[in-house]
């Protein structure tokens, strides 16, 4: 079930207009993702990774260097990037199946393919038999749950997964970081995750791009070649982590320092 | 008296009903006794006497459902004026700057300070009570559909935007059902508004037709005290039945977003 | 050699480049600041816009008569029925009535409403006894009260002002209750725990928690006095501002009609803001407080 879904980010820059002075967020990003890759993109507050989702998911614009998507400009948002928030950000006035039909809504397709994908994405994501719950009944992993299957079931090419699990406590995160795994493995879609929590990096990427704030910039790109699914107790999990670690545990001066 | 503390699960609070119930006693009391002059005080029995006159003639319930049917019609025109209205201002910065002002500020002239132009223009007649009670309405719902526009987040409005929602799409399902809560607390009130209006309109508007504002001048000018609280009771029941239906619809759409009034 | 920091013309360089940044962070501000009060001022013109369409097509319209005179006084008109109404006296003799009633009615409504809200709220006993009943009243529109107490009052003051006192009441009332119902209770724990005597209870807790509210059934009780008013003196008073009202009506001079309307939304306007003042001016520790 391999998409096309080949990302090319060329010399992607960014700054923000504050009071006349230009604030520069991100600075000559540079990356290539391959088809059906999970990359994770690890850093600090302020390093740019949450802009740097919302410019490829098309939120954003206004940005120097290229942005391609299978050889072509992106413009704006589009089906065939699917975003998950930190926040699940589901309609409370319509249920389970609804909120993820929404995703299909502008799709093309007839009625009965469109029916067929929610129900395939609801058993996907593990919640058979909630269809007809609204969000105020459901547990905050629950609910992300829900938004994965909104953002995967108009199967696009590149997902984006923008702290996906920052809001919910550590047990919920841990099981839903195993839950992700096994659903991309499924879909094989593109997927991109930002967060801040290494050891989520180091478990679900095949690389890590580590950022480094003010302005944002790579730092670093390590690689996870580790089998799946994988084992965090592991001798070798703990080395890579430990590496990417390394990063952040320097002193400020060297964290800001150049390269 | 009873005491707070109850092993029944479901215990009925029967405090309130002491005051009304001396009161009525008091009532009946007075009057039965002759202390009071029985012509202003009116014996509750002659009350429930003309009640039950009132009742059995036909033209009660007629001019009963004259009123409704003003208030009703009224109410769904201010209504929907409110709603595309108060939808317009929460969506559009640019409309909020041009006719927010205006529209806050006409506000602050009292309602009935519109009655006697509107009959100037309108007359006396159906239409004059029907603009007016539009016009009640119009304020509390364009209000309530304000709030609920404007309060639909960021968050909501970039997944539409992530998901291609066209203009209409973006309008029906994600910013008229956001704001539904909102929109449903101005719908109340508008409905409370409306009528009180009704009445308002039937006593300043007075054309000796049907309704139930005329019924209660018709015993003030026949100096009949007991068709006067007849009337009363009756309006006052039909204003809680309203009020019943319209908080009944409220919870309902609430409920459905999880949220308590 | 390199320069050190006492040379006088190193020292005369760093001032000049400071003097540069300093002209350039003031120049920066100035323009931020003229640009906030020019944009203040382009959405204050926009509001006027639409006034204006109106203002203009109504004197249009009465100048090229496309409406009889009858129907729309032109604008004209009403402003110097206005003016001849200042200049004559007797919008300040009207106004003078009105806001007499409106005064004696807040007084009134406002005591007895604050009295039962407190009650109400602060006994648990007396809200049982007298919360069903009132809830059952308040839900009844003032002026469906009006007939009976014709019947009971006459046409005159004492009518109008049990009127507007009904109306009073209730939002007095209600707000009162909720303020204080709504006193959050770790602020009364912490009174228990410094032994404050009731009287220092309803002083330093009771009172300012509950002020927001108290201020808010204020400023409503004021908006349905006047409302009340006006329909109270439309239906059976001989002077007033409702009375010009329909004095105007009466003598089909519609030009006297608008600039009675005109008077009861300016004073509305003004009321409100007022109120709104006021209530900054006390306010001004809630934005933080809780």
């Amino acid at each position: 079930m391999a998409h096309a879904g080949t990302l090319d980010i060329k010399n992607l820059s960014k700054q923000y207009r504050v009071n006349d002075a230009a604030l520069p967020v991100l600075d000559g990003i540079s990356l290539s993702i391959r088809s059906g890759e999970f990359v994770s993109i690890v850093g600090t507050s302020g390093c740019g990774k949450s802009t740097l989702l919302r410019l490829l998911i098309g939120l954003e614009g206004d940005y120097k260097g290229e942005i391609l998507l299978d050889g072509q400009h992106i413009v704006g948002t589009s089906l065939d990037r699917g975003i998950v928030f930190q926040e699940h950000r589901l309609f409370p006035w319509l249920n389970v199946e609804q909120n993820i039909a929404v995703g299909v809504l502008n799709a093309p397709g007839g009625d009965g393919t469109k029916k067929k994908a929610v129900q395939e994405h609801i058993a996907l994501v593990g919640l058979k038999g909630f269809e007809a719950a609204y969000p105020h009944q459901l547990s905050g992993g629950m609910s992300q749950r829900v938004a994965i299957a909104r953002a995967l079931v108009n199967r696009p090419d590149v997902l984006l997964l923008d702290e996906p699990f920052g809001a919910l406590d550590a047990m919920t995160r841990g099981h839903l970081q195993q839950e992700l795994e096994r659903i991309w493995r499924a879909e094989g879609t593109t997927a991109i995750l930002v967060t801040h929590d290494v050891e989520e990096a180091v478990y679900l990427g095949d690389r890590v791009v580590v950022m480094q704030p003010l302005p944002g910039r790579i730092r670093r790109i390590v690689d996870v070649p580790l089998a799946r699914p994988r084992d965090r107790s592991a001798a070798a999990f703990a080395t890579i982590k430990d590496d990417v670690m390394s990063e952040f545990i320097a002193t400020p001066q060297s964290a800001l320092s150049d390269r | 008296m009873s005491t707070t503390s109850s092993t029944t699960t479901c215990r009925i609070d029967l405090r309130g009903w002491v005051l009304p119930l001396t009161l009525l006693a008091l009532w009946w009391a007075l009057t039965a006794a002759g202390w009071v002059n029985t012509k202003l005080i009116v014996p509750p029995g002659n009350v429930l006497h003309v009640a039950a006159t009132t009742l059995s003639d036909a033209a009660f319930w007629q001019g009963t459902l004259f009123s409704v049917t003003r208030d009703v019609s009224g109410f769904i025109v201010g209504a929907l004026g409110g709603v595309a209205l108060g939808s317009l201002l929460g969506a559009s910065r640019w409309a909020d700057r041009l006719i927010g002002p205006s529209f806050h500020t006409m506000r602050q002239i009292s309602l009935f300070a519109w009655l006697p132009l509107l009959s100037t223009w309108f007359g006396y007649g159906e239409l004059a009570k029907l603009v007016f009670i539009s016009l009640s309405t119009l304020y509390p719902v364009a209000l309530g559909a304000f709030e609920g526009v404007r309060g639909v987040t960021r968050a909501h409005l970039e997944v539409a935007k992530v998901y291609r929602f066209t203009r209409v799409q973006l309008l029906f399902r994600l910013i008229l059902p956001a704001a539904a809560p909102q929109i449903a607390t101005g719908l109340t009130l508008g409905l409370v508004c409306a009528w009180v209006a009704t009445i308002g309109a039937e006593f300043l508007l007075a054309n000796w037709g049907n309704g139930l504002g005329n019924i209660i001048i018709k015993g003030r000018s026949t100096f009949n005290v007991e068709l006067i609280i007849v009337g009363m009771l009756a309006i006052g029941l039909v204003g809680t039945v309203l009020n019943r239906i319209a908080a009944r619809l409220e919870a309902h759409a609430l409920r459905r977003q999880g949220r308590r009034a | 050699m390199s320069a050190s920091i006492d040379d006088p013309s190193v020292f005369a360089a760093r001032a000049a480049v400071h003097g540069k940044q300093q002209l350039a962070v003031l120049l920066n501000t100035a323009r931020v600041v003229l640009g906030a009060i020019a944009q203040r001022a382009v959405f204050v013109a926009a509001g006027l816009v639409l006034p204006a369409l109106i203002v203009l097509l109504w004197w249009t319209a009465a100048e090229h008569r496309w409406v009889p005179e009858q129907l729309l006084p032109a604008p004209t008109l009403v402003w110097q029925t206005l003016r001849e109404l200042w200049a004559s006296g007797d919008l300040h003799a009207h106004l003078w009535f009105s806001a007499s009633r409106v005064a004696w009615s807040l007084l009134i409504g406002g005591s007895v409403g604050l009295l039962l809200g407190f009650g109400m709220g602060l006994t648990h006993t007396l809200r049982a006894y007298l919360y069903p009943s009132f809830n059952v009243v308040a839900q009844f529109p003032v002026l469906g009260w009006v007939p009976l107490l014709i019947i009971f009052a006459g046409i005159d003051e004492a009518l109008k002002i049990s009127a507007i006192s009904i109306a009073v009441v209730v939002p007095v009332t209600i707000n009162t209750l909720k303020g204080i119902a709504n006193i959050p209770r770790p602020l009364l724990e912490v009174a228990r725990v410094y032994r404050f005597s009731l009287l220092q209870v309803l002083w330093r807790v009771v009172l300012p928690a509950a002020a927001p509210s108290l201020f808010t059934g204020l400023r409503q009780a004021v908006m349905q006095a006047w409302l009340s008013l006006v329909f109270v003196e439309l239906l059976a008073s001989s002077e007033g501002i409702g009375y010009l009202i329909v004095w105007g009506r009466q003598l089909s001079q519609p030009d006297l009609v608008v600039a009675g309307m005109v008077v009861v939304g300016a004073v509305g306007v003004l009321l409100d803001l007022a109120l709104r003042w006021l209530e900054s001016r006390l306010q001004g520790w809630r934005r933080g407080a809780f």
